[in-house]
């Protein structure tokens, strides 16, 4: 099996035209505008899934149970993890469709394998970053408090965008060979959402279930989101296995995609 | 099985000037791809877990097998034979949209590949977006596109639909634009797969003397096509291709005979 490290290389060197980022940043553009040229809400709707959730998340265990979760104001609690939550399983959910949805555009198009699974972790990343004047709306309204850890935010952006992409690199050429999974990564997600801490924080979590907060590397990012306006959610050694599941991820990822990539576009 | 047909062929003798003196632009040596026989059946999770040994190969046959040419800039190439027999296999390997299972292909200088010609194109979006995006993916660059730009829509004759969404057009027209963008990319190489076929007639016209001005530039041309009349008109050198392999490379007029004498076509 050849590998695509070995790919052809088209251009001549030292040609200005088609970089890779380039096309990633066409691309990225091409998705939102799609997105958003079919909507007449087009930009609201992706803060409205987000402020939504959490607004009943908010109802229901602030309002109408006594809570012992999270933390005040509960609404920023939520909408911290939320946002990025919503880019997590925005990205993964596409990501499984990463060929499929464009079939003849990467039939048509030769440009670097990984560019179809990075255009979706960005274009979902774009849509995240929008979202944040939300988080912004909440945290003035309810008076939140602002700490230094809220330069963490970047950091977490950046895990999260390599966490994104590392389980879509796995995702989308498993999904050619193997139509179920698309199913199974839905189902997986919906359940990974309740075994995150969105609506708690990792630290209330009892003792019996603690190692699955450590095994799931979206509390150590989450964490790191939350950091600025909550400075006792941040762990650093949760952090750093987060760090390192992440990492690890990407790279099997890229292993993965690497080894399957030829056979995905003879499939297609 | 490398080509001796350049240092065989009288050079400057064809329009596409001295392929013996032009430097190499396709280099394939020994091209191999595998489909899997019943390719409509998906694996199951059950495979994803069973051992690689343990999975049947017997389902798999060669498209493409121990393909070598080389080809020279400004060189005009058609790919003969029947259907199945791995044109268009050899077309998208040259193209980079497929990769081979042996061997390698190398292109010097990017490629206009006419191919799905209209796949790249997203419906949602205005013909003047689908444009930019096709031609930036292409690799062309803001300025070069904005200096061409209104070429490329006057040679499609799309003045008047720039801001329709492309869903809207009708499907002779996409076909057009899209013929029109990839056409425009002012690449060394040009790969066309059988949309000479498209389009009316007037189109069709000017699509051939679109190449023909190509090919007088010194492009290089590689046709796949079953019609005899473009393959006779545009190329000079031929690749016939049978059950997957190379069976011979050759004068165009050749290739042909040979072509028909086994198909008595």
């Amino acid at each position: 099996m050849t590998s695509p490290a070995d790919t052809r290389r088209h251009r001549a060197p030292g040609s200005p035209r088609a970089s890779a980022w380039r096309s990633l940043r066409l691309l990225t553009v091409r998705d939102l505008k799609v997105r958003y040229a079919t909507s007449v809400l087009g930009y609201f709707w992706s803060i409205l899934d987000p402020l939504l959730m959490s607004l009943i998340y908010w109802f229901i265990f602030s309002q109408l149970l006594p809570r012992s979760l999270g933390e005040e104001p509960y609404i920023v609690f939520l909408l911290t993890a939320m946002l990025p939550w919503v880019w997590f399983n925005g990205a993964v959910g596409d990501s499984t469709r990463a060929f499929l949805r464009d079939v003849k555009l990467v039939r048509s198009v030769a440009l670097p394998r990984w560019i179809w699974v990075a255009r979706i972790v960005c274009a979902k990343g774009v849509e995240f970053l929008l979202s944040l004047p939300v988080l912004v709306l909440f945290a003035l309204i309810n008076g939140a408090s602002v700490n230094w850890y809220i330069l963490l935010f970047p950091l977490g952006i950046i895990l999260m965008g390599a966490l994104i992409l590392g389980v879509g690199l796995i995702l989308a050429p498993l999904v050619v060979f193997f139509r179920d999974l698309e199913r199974a990564a839905k189902l997986v997600l919906r359940v990974l959402f309740y075994a995150s801490p969105v609506i708690y924080g990792a630290s209330d979590l009892p003792a019996v279930v603690a190692p699955l907060a450590w095994a799931n590397p979206l509390s150590g990012i989450f964490a790191l989101f939350r950091a600025g306006f909550f400075p006792d959610q941040l762990n650093w050694a949760l952090v750093g296995v987060s760090s390192a599941i992440t990492a690890v991820t990407l790279l099997v990822g890229i292993l993965v995609f690497r080894r399957s990539v030829g056979g995905v576009l003879k499939e297609l | 099985m490398t080509s001796s047909h350049e240092v065989a062929s009288p050079s400057g003798a064809s329009q596409q000037g001295t392929p013996g003196a032009a430097p190499a632009i396709i280099t394939a040596s020994g091209l191999g791809v595998r489909f899997r026989r019943n390719r409509g059946a998906r694996r199951s999770f059950k495979d994803l877990f069973a051992g690689k040994q343990r999975r049947a190969h017997t389902g798999e046959f060669w498209a493409l097998r121990d393909v070598s040419f080389t080809v020279h800039a400004g060189e005009a190439i058609g790919v003969v034979g029947r259907n199945g027999q791995g044109k268009s296999t050899l077309l998208k390997l040259v193209a980079g949209v497929l990769l081979p299972d042996t061997g390698h292909v190398t292109v010097h200088g990017g490629v206009a590949p006419l191919i799905e010609l209209t796949g790249g194109f997203a419906g949602d979006l205005t013909v003047r977006d689908n444009i930019h995006l096709t031609a930036g993916l292409h690799g062309l660059s803001r300025a070069e596109l904005a200096e061409r730009f209104d070429s490329i829509v006057e040679f499609a004759g799309a003045e008047g639909v720039l801001d329709t969404p492309f869903k809207h057009l009708s499907s002779g027209m996409k076909v057009r634009v899209a013929f029109s963008v990839v056409s425009q990319l002012d690449e060394p190489v040009l790969l066309v797969d059988e949309v000479l076929a498209v389009g009316d007639k007037a189109f069709r016209t000017k699509c051939y003397r679109r190449i023909d001005a190509l090919l007088t530039e010194g492009k290089t041309l590689f046709l796949v096509s079953h019609n005899e009349r473009d393959l006779r008109r545009f190329c000079s050198r031929g690749l016939y291709l049978d059950q997957g392999e190379l069976q011979l490379d050759g004068p165009i007029d050749d290739v042909l005979n040979r072509y028909n004498a086994e198909h008595n076509s």
